[in-house]
């Protein structure tokens, strides 16, 4: 670090290295999402994954104020319907440590009550927290106190009545209820008087002397000193001041501190100006006009602000001033800032962390682009964040500056602060119990008035005192919480309605003793928010995996190609994608001679793509991984003719595109020409798209498919000459045989696909297209960074059908048969269809069972329209096949839909074994299904490469899902219908919002959040071994962000992975499984999730 | 002739709205369920609009143009009268089919776009009640009317910016849009008044056939008024920075209100007093700089901006700005062409919003070198010409001062003029009452309550001395006897303490006193 000499150096070369860690640092908890043409599905909370889920989830809440949980009231609801019960409560409290279920809690002669009833009524019911006013409604409006809450069971209702009797009282709802209420409130020693907010500061002489007495410290008591709550008043006020000030680079920046003093937030006048600045400077092409953008963040911003009047409006008079003292290098500027604001230098790091925090998705965005420089083709543009957090403190402290000096005629910093609120406590008091407490309607807004007054300068001085002091007064009043041990709208009313719901009579509660007492609110104590959602979510996860456990007990020796004891008519290789699994389940109920197996959709073959008419080549392999080889596609021999005219109308096209889409919002005269050309065009097409959006879609299609006249092409795949050392830098165009034979003979080997190979092999690769959807990649192919797959199935079938690769393989033992043909297509998951690649190479020997097999497919894709149809709410109730497809063909072309397709929403499973595991089960459309077949592989290489490989992806989308699912305003992107796509990198609400990262509403809604069971089919030891030698899946595995079990190969036993003890073996119960006779049977016409059932057989194989 | 039937245009929509509104107060259509029973509701009415729009156009193309449509008389009051009236010219024929068409695009774009939408219903009652206004603007026979329908389109559009009135962001744009709104409805306002004034008539066909009865002033205020309702719907220079604030709710109603239809209504106006504009070469003038520097502003704040819906709308207001210069020039016919294509573009465009990445396969072209050389139309343009803030400086600031200042009026004189007690409390605070303790005085006391004004001080000192009668003789006292005694005559004490503090009592009183002085 080059440090010009004229800078002011009270700080260490350290705080330097300090502050870049801390920039290194953020990816820990900044969204990560790339550039949403980009978008690939990760976990939300990759920088916590280092932790235990349940404390990451919490460490993550520290930063963004996101529970990790579901709401509990959708726990509660899916306990209504069975899809929770009480065993699965009752086992993962089991296992809690902190429990001891079986301890009794309560006796008499008729009722025993264990610690495990007890925490199912506490979990099962909510239990929310009442605040005064909620509870006088309860009481005075609601009568609560002499009726049943409105959720307590028939049962619970009976036998409480019961006890009542039993105790020699009234059969009777009221009198039964109002002796519990009073029992409670005499068990905690409490007297209710119902208090509205003005009365309480009208305070009987013994109320205030109980106050003072309660309030007084030791020393106090004895003093006969005049003004004692005065003085108190201030006491609280220093160590409030004190505690405020210190969480400034804890908790909070000067923004937190300004709105805890004043109730104005700066950042509402900062976030257009710095969104203005940083999306102009991050700007992937929409803007025509940037200005400085080689020079880095900070040095443009500045040439912008030297010539910004925004000073002279907004009165900045320090604008230009701050200008010129600023050092060139933003990390001085930066050290600069924080010293101005006199924060301790242990605390910087987390000041810039809470800094950050206050637009996330921006900062995220600037430092995704930092820790991907070059991305996009845009090199000329460094992007460091150091740039961004300088311009963002210069902005923090100017606009903090003026706010200072409006309210109180002093410099923005914390030195400043504590001066002058040491000074004037009580207007701290009042300021801050304003701001950050509640209080009732008449002080607020005598607060206020008092704030607006000392605004505008007209004050009196001892005003603030006598505010102060009546704060302080009704903030110890009984009515605003008080000092009390215990307090009636929390505990009383607690134990109120756990007595109801355990059916506890009056008598029964007075009999509790004090450690009873204490046992109740101990629990309840433990069982905070996290707690409890913990709890559910592993209840829910459990019921769910034993279905499934159950479900493979049930199909053990049912599914077919265990061993492929003939040859299949054909094998289709699918990705391992959750929604491929309906496709493959439909296409195996048509033909149970086909056999389907499942991998990532790139294939093992990792390439940089240049499909004939791009301009640039992209990509197709996991995010992690960066290909050293380049694919190109070329026009067929005799059709290079052709191909220019194809090139010529495409580019034609495009252009056209580009000019209407593009040139239409930039010009001004030549655009006017344009808009009134196009306009007749426009309302035809736009009435077409609306009202007719298959007819329209489909002939748009075939008029470009007609005009541009697509040609067949030819992979340039073959590398002849290659280079010493492909890597990133350094392409190799190609790969040669031994390369080709490598990745061929990977994939064989992963999916056990070494031997009987079929006539026809088929690898569908898979994306996705539908109109109007900013986050179009999202439904693309995961394993090749949100893109098309297709050009990886071709590719691989294009080596796998090469003698010379054949001949290799044969060598390694791998002997595919002459009259074997591998076919590439891609599956497009939105509307269904299929692109099939180089049939017209497929020997003519193998014509007429391609055409048998293209037929299968086709059905298989009505088949599995069909069953997507289920869970869409306008999709036809009960379609025919035919009408099902049209509906989601149409679907894909209508640009008003919102949801083209679901996506992942339904992912929750992932199996990794033989097909036969699950063959001729239900799965719907929720597992994730990855061919690997244990016999052949012995020691275990090839189920560590598949964990590896697949481990995090799947985890990925599993846990994208599952925090855009449960906290969708933070984790999610909200609703699309206000989305507003900027810079081509993300989204915002509306025009002036913090990028919005995560999945939208719209793609989550019927998801089920829960982390991804993985089912794995080895042998314990083996997993065992894998996993104590593999710090990545300790970490997935161990850390429960993905949840493990084990199948044993041989004997089909089944062993659960539980943290801290490895594998021990499933103890679930089995149940017979419904059989239908095909999948069709068991959805059609239903909405919701569906438990597994199993497919009748169909013939041997 | 069925264009008697016109009023039928605004209406069809109300209805549909006040049946949606109506369903969902009684819960018939709540939730995705009742998105079914709305989404037809809403696209039978817009459906039935244009049909009976087209069906009038075509009696029009066959017997002529209906002209002015008079319904019923609504208010009249000596020579003043205002009437449910349609005029019905060529200009208005045309808007009418255009607004009907693209409403009923964009209902059905919705339907599906805003699915499971917790809002659904009542987005799709403003949008509605939108096309309502916007007909009524377009199609209306006297200037109330058509003020109705501007004010209509104001609120609705206010409603939809705060679609998310959850957030803050939208909900203070919106506020904001609806005060810089309400320039232009002053102006609207006074050139009505001025109508009634001096040509004694607001019906559209009567005003614009006689502008030569009006002196050149007279002539200019009222267009003037006009013309500035119509810069500030249409976004026009100075007051365009609103609509680059507008663009927070639904794309579907970004794309009806600010891209496609109520953007127009100003240009309409404009086309409208074609007539009266013609006699005025100085407001054509007006109009054209107007128009010139809006498109200027539009076209160089466009080239900056990085997100779509901002693009869009600047690019916009540059093109509106284009069809005032067009007027200014007096090429109104090429003005209200332009005015009908644009609009059929904007819906296009703004509805494809979304996509717009995915439709383009390169980077917008830069800006050429000569121009890239200005780097303070740069900042300029991407601080918008600083026109927001100007007006927080001239405008919001000053204003907000006012209104302190006022309100400061009000406390410290006005209150205690009229004596009016301010908000007290009884026990001020624990120190008071601690200092009370202490001191035992009387005045002291007199924190206790306050009151203000002459007759506030009697009922200060009485209140203060049934406080002390209350505390020595009840609160003190020991023998039981004399403290249940005590405590009743307390009781009643405080009883009528508690009514003296209220104020009809203190009007009782002070009437009895003037009673007494009398």
């Amino acid at each position: 670090m080059s440090q010009k000499p004229n800078v002011k150096t009270v700080t260490s070369k350290d705080i330097r290295t300090q502050l870049r860690e801390t920039v290194e640092h953020f990816e820990h908890f900044l969204p990560a999402q790339a550039s949403i043409k980009d978008f690939v599905h990760h976990n939300t909370l990759h920088g916590f994954q280092h932790l235990p889920f349940a404390e990451a989830v919490k460490a993550a809440e520290q930063y963004n104020g996101a529970s990790g949980f579901l709401e509990e009231k959708h726990f509660q609801k899916f306990y209504q319907q069975g899809r929770i019960n009480s065993a699965d409560l009752t086992h993962v409290l089991t296992a809690d440590k902190d429990f001891n279920l079986e301890q009794i809690f309560y006796q008499n002669q008729a009722r025993q009550i264990s610690i495990k009833d007890l925490l199912l009524a506490m979990l099962i019911k909510p239990f929310k927290n009442l605040t005064d006013s909620q509870l006088t409604w309860q009481l005075e409006e609601l009568n609560a106190q002499y009726c049943f809450q409105d959720d307590v069971s028939h049962n619970s209702r009976q036998t409480l009545l019961k006890s009542h009797q039993a105790d020699g009282g009234e059969y009777s709802e009221p009198a039964a209820i109002s002796r519990l209420w009073e029992a409670c409130l005499e068990k905690l020693e409490l007297e209710h008087f119902i208090l509205h907010p003005e009365e309480m500061l009208d305070l009987s002489a013994e109320q205030i002397n109980k106050i003072l007495k309660m309030t007084a410290s030791s020393e106090e008591e004895n003093s006969t000193q005049h003004h004692g709550v005065h003085r108190k008043m201030q006491k609280q006020a220093a160590i409030e001041l004190g505690e405020l000030l210190a969480q400034v680079g804890k908790t909070i920046t000067l923004r937190g501190l300004l709105i805890a003093l004043t109730g104005e937030d700066i950042l509402d006048e900062i976030r257009p100006l710095m969104i203005r600045y940083v999306s102009s400077y991050l700007d992937q092409g929409m803007a025509s006009w940037h200005q400085d953008r080689d020079k880095g963040f900070y040095q443009s911003w500045r040439t912008n602000a030297h010539n910004d009047l925004i000073w002279l409006f907004e009165t900045l008079p320090d604008w230009h001033d701050t200008l010129e003292s600023l050092p060139d290098e933003s990390i001085e500027v930066v050290i600069q800032e924080l010293q101005y604001l006199d924060l301790p230098q242990n605390r910087w790091s987390h000041y810039l962390d809470c800094l950050v925090m206050e637009l996330p998705g921006w900062s995220g965005m600037f430092l995704w682009r930092h820790n991907n420089p070059g991305y996009a083709g845009l090199k000329d543009i460094p992007v460091e964040m150091m740039d961004y957090l300088a311009v963002r403190l210069i902005l923090e402290r100017l606009f903090a500056k003026r706010l200072c000096a409006e309210q109180w005629q002093f410099d923005a910093s914390l030195d400043m602060f504590r001066w002058y609120f040491r000074r004037h406590r009580s207007e701290f008091i009042v300021r801050y119990t304003l701001f950050n407490k509640r209080l009732p309607e008449y002080l607020t807004s005598q607060a206020q008035r008092q704030l607006e007054r000392a605004r505008h300068g007209n004050v009196e001085t001892n005003s603030w005192q006598s505010l102060g002091d009546i704060f302080w007064t009704w903030l110890h009043t009984p009515a605003a919480g008080g000092n009390a041990s215990y307090s009636i709208f929390d505990h009383a009313w607690k134990l109120f309605y756990l007595a109801q719901h355990l059916g506890m009579s009056g008598a029964m509660v007075r009999s509790l003793s004090t450690q009873q007492i204490d046992t109740v609110f101990s629990l309840l104590g433990q069982l905070d928010k996290d707690k409890r959602g913990f709890i559910w979510l592993q209840a829910y996860e459990h019921h769910y995996r034993e279905q499934m456990l159950n479900m493979l007990v049930n199909n053990k020796n049912r599914g077919t190609w265990k061993t492929r004891s003939k040859r299949p008519e054909a094998q289709t290789v699918f990705c391992m994608d959750d929604r491929e699994e309906a496709f493959r389940r439909h296409l195996e109920e048509l033909n149970p001679a086909i056999e389907t197996l499942g991998a990532a959709a790139h294939f093992n073959v990792f390439i940089d793509w240049k499909g004939v008419d791009d301009e640039q080549s992209s990509p197709l392999c996991p995010v992690v991984a960066v290909p050293a080889h380049e694919i190109h596609e070329k026009p067929a021999p005799n059709y290079l003719g052709a191909y220019t005219v194809h090139k010529a109308r495409y580019d034609l096209r495009h252009k056209l595109k580009n000019l209407l889409h593009q040139e239409s919002h930039r010009n001004l005269l030549s655009t006017a020409v344009l808009i009134a050309l196009s306009a007749p065009a426009s309302l035809m097409l736009l009435i077409g798209k609306i009202i007719f959006p298959l007819k329209t879609g489909q002939s748009i299609d075939k008029s470009i498919h007609d005009f541009e006249s697509d040609i067949p092409t030819d992979l340039v795949a073959n590398c002849d000459t290659p280079l010493d050392n492909p890597g990133p830098e350094n392409r190799q165009i190609g790969f040669t045989d031994h390369e080709q034979a490598d990745r061929v003979e990977t994939l064989l080997r992963n999916m056990g696909l070494i031997n009987e190979f079929a006539p026809l092999v088929v690898i569908f690769g898979h994306g996705s297209i539908s109109q109007n959807n900013p986050h179009l990649a999202a439904y693309d192919c995961g394993a090749c960074s949100g893109r098309h797959s297709g050009p990886n199935a071709r590719t691989f079938a294009f080596a796998a059908n090469r003698p010379e690769v054949r001949a290799i393989l044969s060598e390694r033992g791998i002997t595919i048969p002459e009259d074997s043909w591998f076919i590439g297509a891609e599956h497009n998951t939105c509307d269904e269809s299929i692109i099939w690649y180089d049939l017209e190479k497929v020997p003519q020997t193998l014509q007429t069972n391609l055409e048998n097999l293209k037929k299968q497919i086709f059905q298989a894709s009505l088949f599995s329209a069909h069953e997507r149809c289920r869970r869409l709410a306008s999709a036809p109730k009960k379609p025919s096949l035919q009408q099902a497809f049209d509906h989601i063909v149409g679907r894909s072309y209508d640009f008003t839909q919102a949801r083209p397709e679901l996506g992942h929403a339904t992912n929750a499973i992932a199996f990794i074994g033989r097909r036969s595991l699950t063959q001729s089960a239900f799965l719907d459309r929720r597992g994730f299904l990855i061919s690997y077949d244990p016999t052949t592989d012995p020691d275990g290489t090839i189920v560590e490469r598949l964990l590896l490989a697949n481990g995090p992806v799947g985890a990925g989308i599993s846990l994208e899902y599952y925090f855009s699912t449960i906290n969708n305003d933070i984790y999610g992107s909200g609703s699309k219908i206000t989305h507003n796509v900027s810079g081509w990198f993300g989204v915002m609400d509306g025009t002036n919002s913090d990028l919005r990262t995560g999945l939208p509403r719209q793609m989550i809604e019927i998801h089920e959040a829960m982390r991804l069971q993985v089912v794995v089919e080895a042998k314990v030891e083996l997993l065992t071994e894998i996993y104590s030698r593999q710090p990545a899946l300790q970490e997935l595995i161990g850390n429960g962000w993905i949840l493990v079990c084990a199948i044993d190969p041989d004997t089909g036993d089944l062993s659960e992975f539980k943290i801290g003890e490895g594998f021990v073996p499933w103890q679930g119960e089995v149940s017979q499984l419904t059989v239908v006779e095909k999948s069709t049977d068991w959805y059609d016409g239903l909405e919701y999730p569906l438990a597994p059932a199993l497919i009748a057989k169909k013939g041997e194989y | 002739m069925l264009a008697k039937f016109i009023y039928l245009l605004p209406l069809l929509p109300l209805l549909a709205a006040f049946w949606i509104g109506l369903s969902y107060i009684f819960g018939h259509n709540r939730g995705e369920s009742g998105e079914k029973m709305t989404a037809k509701m809403a696209s039978v009415a817009s459906l039935s609009a244009l049909i009976l729009i087209l069906i009038i156009d075509l009696q029009a193309m066959l017997i002529g143009v209906p002209g002015s449509v008079t319904i019923t008389n609504w208010l009249s009051s000596g020579n003043y009268q205002i009437n449910i009236s349609f005029y019905l010219d060529t200009l208005s024929l045309s808007l009418l089919t255009l607004i009907s068409l693209i409403s009923f695009l964009t209902i059905r774009f919705s339907i599906n776009y805003l699915h499971r939408e917790a809002s659904f219903q009542r987005f799709f009652i403003i949008l509605l009640i939108f096309s309502a206004a916007m007909f009524l603007i377009v199609s209306a026979g006297n200037m109330v009317l058509t003020f109705v329908g501007w004010e209509m389109a104001g609120v609705c559009s206010y409603l939809l910016i705060a679609y998310n009135f959850d957030r803050p962001i939208p909900t203070t744009n919106a506020s904001r849009i609806f005060i810089t709104n309400r320039i232009g409805d002053a102006g609207l306002i006074a050139s009505i008044v001025l109508s009634f004034m001096w040509i004694g008539d607001i019906e559209w066909h009567k005003v614009l056939q006689q502008p030569n009865s009006l002196s050149s002033l007279q002539l200019d205020l009222i267009i003037g008024g006009f013309l500035l309702a119509a810069l500030v719907k249409s976004a026009q220079f100075p007051f365009s920075p609103w609509i680059s604030r507008a663009l927070e709710g639904p794309t579907p109603s970004s794309a009806i209100f600010y891209g496609s239809l109520m953007v127009h209504s100003g240009v309409y106006l404009m086309l409208r007093l074609q007539p009266l504009l013609q006699q005025n070469e100085t407001l054509l003038v007006i109009i054209a700089i107007f128009g010139l520097i809006t498109a200027l502003y539009g076209y160089f704040t466009g080239l900056v901006q990085t997100d779509v819906k901002s693009a869009f709308i600047f690019s916009t207001i540059a093109h509106v700005g284009l069809m005032f210069l067009l007027i200014g020039l007096e090429f109104f016919v090429l003005a209200s062409w332009y005015l009908v294509l644009h609009a059929i573009w904007r819906a296009y465009h703004f509805l494809h919003a979304p996509s717009q990445m995915h439709n383009i396969n390169q980077a917008a072209r830069s800006v050429p070198a000569w121009l890239a050389q200005f780097k303070i139309l740069h900042t300029a343009s991407l601080q918008r010409f600083w026109l927001d803030n100007i007006s927080n400086w001239m405008i919001v600031r000053p204003m907000n001062a006012l209104a302190h200042d006022a309100q400061s009026f009000d406390e410290k004189i006005v209150s205690r003029l009229i004596g009016k007690p301010k908000q007290q409390y009884i026990i001020s605070s624990l120190a008071n009452w601690e200092k009370n303790k202490d001191t035992l005085q009387m005045t002291d006391k007199a924190a206790m309550v306050q009151g203000h004004g002459l007759i506030g001080s009697f009922m200060e000192w009485l209140a203060s001395l049934m406080e002390w009668f209350e505390e020595h003789l009840i609160l003190k006292s020991g023998g039981e006897g004399l403290l249940d005694l005590v405590q009743k005559i307390g009781t009643n004490l405080q009883k009528i303490e508690n009514l003296l503090n209220q104020p009809r009592y203190l009007m009782i009183l002070v009437s009895i006193t003037f009673i007494i002085i009398i």
